[in-house]
């Protein structure tokens, strides 16, 4: 792993974290659509208990 | 106290997921009626073999004037009974379930039939099943030792290929 220097540390550190935001909005949209199936596609289609 | 902005951003995601997950099921029950099952119907679990509805011989598949369809299970240490049903498919079909001894649950697996049994109450549920074939009914309640092999099971045949079973002289089943 080559060495970073100061100038380029400060650069990533203080840049947007694209990877991160790309990571949570992976897993929530992921888990908003994996919800919404269950519940439209298995729960109500299965019918509604009273 | 300090919070890393990413993480305060996370968390705010996270709200407003949970936020919109509540939000439908609100307005489900709220003007669509999607409830918890909610029959409140009294029965003495004492003497269920003395009572019309649930003695011995109208247990089971009945089919009422109408020709609804209802069955009449027991759950008790450590199976239901009757112990196979036989019902036709892609039908209506009312479930009415008792315990004789202590809380149980049902499960049938791709339906919609998950309700506690709980001792003093019948449990009511409407249910169809959608394709031909055997399917099994399940103990979801921990009951005791023998939970795990507390099961029945539900033999569904096509809706032309099913014969009703002669309704009983009693009426249990109006």
């Amino acid at each position: 792993m080559t060495e970073l220097n100061e100038e380029e540390r400060k650069k990533i550190l203080e840049s947007a974290p694209v990877g991160t935001w790309a990571l949570m909005v992976t897993v929530g949209i992921s888990m908003v659509i994996g919800w919404l199936f269950l519940y439209y596609g298995v729960f109500l289609s299965r019918g509604i208990i009273n | 106290m300090h919070i890393d902005p990413l993480e305060k951003k996370w968390a705010q995601i996270s709200v407003g997921i949970c936020a919109l997950f509540v939000g439908i099921i609100m307005i489900d029950a709220l003007f669509h009626s999607v409830n918890a099952p909610s029959n409140v119907e009294t029965i003495n679990s004492a003497t269920l073999h003395l009572s019309e509805e649930f003695s011995e011989d109208n247990l089971g598949v009945q089919v009422d004037a109408e020709g609804n369809i209802f069955v009449r299970m027991v759950a008790g240490r450590y199976s239901f009974f009757p112990k196979k049903v036989t019902v036709p498919a892609d039908t209506k079909i009312t479930f009415r379930w008792v315990s004789i001894d202590v809380l149980h649950g049902v499960h049938i697996p791709m339906t919609n039939m998950s309700t506690m049994i709980v001792p003093g109450f019948v449990a009511e549920v409407e249910s169809s099943f959608p394709k031909p074939g055997d399917y099994p009914v399940l103990c979801n309640e921990y009951c005791g030792l023998g939970h795990d092999h507390m099961w029945s099971k539900i033999d569904v045949v096509e809706k032309d290929q099913w014969i009703a079973p002669q309704t009983s002289s009693t009426g249990a089943a109006e």
